[in-house]
């Protein structure tokens, strides 16, 4: 009987706390599992939009979350994706009317990435793994988790972007004003390109190699000190 | 006449200036997961132009009579009720809602019809339709026709809506056929670690449209042409 | 009635509408579009190696289960996956499987490069077929060239070419038919391998006596000694000995080492695995170490002071 006990307990999946470490570099939505591409390139030409638009995907990811958790019950599996699809859409047309409502201009220049969370593949995905299968305190932790992850992915790329490309940071001045503005940054080549660099950072980081090629540079530098 | 060349600058720009791929960035998913090898990238192109132009199609139509501005059916519906002709029921905000759930459904029914009578075609490009609800070039497609109906006054019919469905899946086909491409001659060459797969596709990505940047302009020499050449 | 209130009421009756209308859409599609698919194919597909190799005749493991599953295929085609993958398939569609044996490769031609007589110096492109076309490059019309086409085609890397002689490792080989197929001589052929070790006729040319000492040392002159001494078994194909496998009988040893030994050119061979007395014979060779690459370049350890 306790064998019992235990194996359904271990089926539960992972706590509260795994799920929101998680989601915030091990299996950062954007570096790790390179999921919601659209936004991600669409928005980060600036620091202000890809702050408003993690903001917005946070709302979403956690309602739908919560929502898809508390009717994890009822769902069918042949029409679960659709349902998790409508209840995005309903958050996000709640999340899209906010923003216009108080921040009208720059809801006007994110224009239509904002109905497109619908179908940001993180979303959908958190549902399908994480909420249609746990409780909502498990699926909030979880959202909170991915939103952050998400969040830092914007704002890494949005800073390289904007800094290199206006020599502002959130629309303050950063850089001399001798700074020849890299157009090419702020337009969509430049998201390309700071994506796939930063992407092949993160790679380079995240491997035991990466540690001890700093350290051989390191002491390569101090030995040139003479 | 004004129509037609409104059509060709439609298209043009949704092909090639304004490519939903390299300009717009939606579809990025897809670009980057199915183009390794041209075949498969070609039918996942193939099978996201017949999706979009479908689903445009018909949510063009609920746009134009449900869900625009000043449509037709809110209008009688309040008439009836007996409401204040100064204000309008505008139902805009059920459009996303219904675009996603319509993209969803006719993908499911072409999925079930092109299973039932074309087989092979189904063997070629069958199993990427299931992956095609979730691809953001399909809802962007009806998201610029949404915007295109909010003047009453110069509102998109079903040949601007179509066409431009068509330019959006016809450049996406051709941007991911193109990096298809250099993906296999990429296989062998000597990429770094960290830049493998991903990394270096989005570099690619990054020059072609630094490339692509070279068709601004584009548009403005066809519309003079075809209006000096149709006058 | 106010405009939230009516707004409200049509928003919600055109979504239940709509909704109601596509259930009703996708569910009669769903009636209508209905293909049957047969559920024991993928069952079938799970059970098979999937390694694609072409072997059973269907282009892939996919077609084949497919074939299977529609009753046009036996389930004793798949020779990478043998008896063993037999059975299960047999399993799956609940029919009974016959005693069936693996089918290997055998090389009907044993002459190594310098036991062939009037070989020229082939100068072209070193391939059998190419070699083949030329002609002139060896006296025997008949038997290997060596130039390793069967070598190049095989996937389980079990056919070598030992001093000019194509040469199949028993360990390794399938017998999925590829190198039987590339030969362009047609020397290769499958053989229903009913014992560890079978004996085969080694070697294909068809001339007899004088001709054929003329281009090899140990080729078959057709003398027919073999039939008369086991003429149930062995019969003539023209002028070249063909044994019956479906009347070979691994148990009759006697009969078979007397085939063996009757023959002047000594071309009855026994291959398969090697026996206990040839591993004997080899045990105390030492193997050298196999080379494994150094990706390590002479400036990796150097210090870039540039």
């Amino acid at each position: 009987m306790s064998e019992k006990t235990t194996s359904s307990v271990d089926r539960a999946g992972p706590t509260a706390l795994e799920r929101f470490i998680n989601g915030v570099l091990p299996e950062n939505p954007i570096y790790r599992q390179l999921l919601g591409m659209c936004p991600t390139l669409a928005v980060t030409n600036a620091m202000k939009p890809a702050v408003t638009m993690a903001a917005a995907t946070a709302f979403v990811l956690i309602c739908s979350n919560i929502m898809v958790s508390l009717i994890r019950g009822l769902l069918k599996p042949h029409l679960r994706i659709l349902v998790f699809t409508l209840t995005i859409a309903t958050f996000v047309t709640i999340a899209d009317r906010l923003l216009a409502a108080y921040v009208y201009d720059m809801s006007k220049q994110l224009g239509p990435y904002v109905p497109l969370i619908i179908v940001n593949c993180v979303i959908i995905s958190r549902a399908e793994i994480c909420a249609s299968k746990q409780t909502p305190g498990v699926a909030i932790a979880d959202g909170i988790g991915m939103s952050l992850g998400f969040g830092i992915g914007l704002a890494s790329i949005a800073t390289v972007r904007e800094l290199l490309g206006s020599g502002t940071w959130f629309g303050l001045h950063v850089l001399p004003a001798t700074w020849p503005n890299w157009g090419i940054m702020v337009l969509p080549p430049g998201a390309f390109l700071t994506l796939g660099l930063l992407l092949a950072i993160v790679e380079w980081g995240t491997r035991r190699r990466a540690a001890s090629a700093i350290w051989r540079t390191v002491r390569m530098l101090w030995s040139w000190r003479h | 006449m004004e129509t037609l060349i409104g059509v060709v600058l439609i298209f043009i720009s949704a092909a090639l200036i304004n490519n939903f791929v390299l300009h717009y960035f939606v579809g990025i998913c897809p670009f980057l997961g199915v183009s390794r090898r041209v075949d498969t990238a070609f039918g996942m192109g193939c099978a996201v132009t017949f999706v979009i132009s479908i689903s445009t199609m018909l949510n063009w139509a609920f746009t134009s009579f449900i869900l625009r501005p000043g449509a037709p059916l809110p209008a009688w519906v309040w008439r009836t009720a007996g409401g204040n002709p100064q204000t309008q029921l505008d139902l805009s905000v059920l459009s996303y809602i219904i675009y996603i759930f319509i993209i969803a459904s006719s993908v499911q029914f072409v999925e079930m019809y092109v299973r039932k009578f074309f087989p092979p075609l189904y063997k070629s490009f069958g199993v990427f339709l299931p992956l095609i609800t979730t691809n953001c070039a399909i809802l962007f497609a009806s998201l610029e026709v949404f915007k295109h109906m909010q003047d009453p006054t110069n509102l998109w019919g079903l040949p601007q809506a179509l066409t431009l469905a068509l330019g959006g899946g016809i450049g996406f086909t051709l941007a991911i056929s193109l990096m298809a491409g250099i993906r296999e001659e990429l296989d062998l060459c000597d990429v770094p670690r960290p830049l493998q797969g991903a990394g270096i596709a989005l570099i690619i990505a990054g020059i072609m449209a630094m490339a692509f940047m070279g068709f601004t302009g584009v548009d403005k020499g066809v519309e003079t042409a075809l209006t000096s050449l149709l006058r | 009635m106010s405009l939230a209130l009516v707004a409200l009421a049509l928003a919600a009756s055109v979504l239940a509408i709509l909704a109601v209308a596509m259930g009703y859409v996708l569910g009669w599609a769903n009636r209508k579009f209905h293909v049957a698919v047969d559920p024991r194919v993928e069952l079938l597909q799970a059970a098979l190696p999937g390694a694609n190799c072409g072997g059973c005749g269907y282009v892939g493991c996919s077609e084949y289960a497919a074939a299977l599953a529609e009753g046009k295929a036996t389930v004793g085609l798949c020779a990478p996956g043998g008896g063993g993958c037999a059975q299960h398939l047999a399993d799956i569609l609940g029919i009974e499987v016959q005693e069936s044996c693996p089918y290997r490769a055998v090389v009907h031609c044993s002459a190594h490069a310098y036991q062939r007589l009037q070989r020229a110096q082939y100068e072209g492109e070193p391939t059998c077929v190419s070699a083949n076309l030329v002609g002139g490059v060896q006296g025997c019309t008949y038997g290997c060239l060596g130039l390793g086409d069967c070598f190049r085609a095989c996937q389980y890397d079990a056919i070598q070419i030992v001093d000019g002689l194509s040469t199949i490792d028993y360990d390794k080989c399938v017998g999925c038919g590829a190198c039987s197929r590339t030969c362009p001589r047609n020397i290769i052929t499958l053989v229903p391998f009913k014992a560890e070790r079978m004996m085969v006729v080694a070697c294909s040319n068809q001339d007899t006596a004088a001709d054929v000492r003329a281009v090899c040392e140990v080729g078959c002159i057709g003398c027919q000694a073999c039939v008369r001494v086991a003429p149930e078994l062995i019969s003539m194909d023209g002028a070249l000995p063909a044994i019956n496998y479906d009347l070979y009988n691994p148990e009759e040893a006697e009969s078979l080492k007397s085939v063996l030994e009757k023959c002047p050119r000594k071309r009855y061979v026994f291959v398969g695995k090697p026996s206990p007395e040839d591993l004997a014979a080899v045990e105390h060779e030492e193997l050298p170490e196999a080379v494994t690459a150094d990706f390590k370049t002479t400036v990796d350890d150097t210090e870039w002071r540039g």
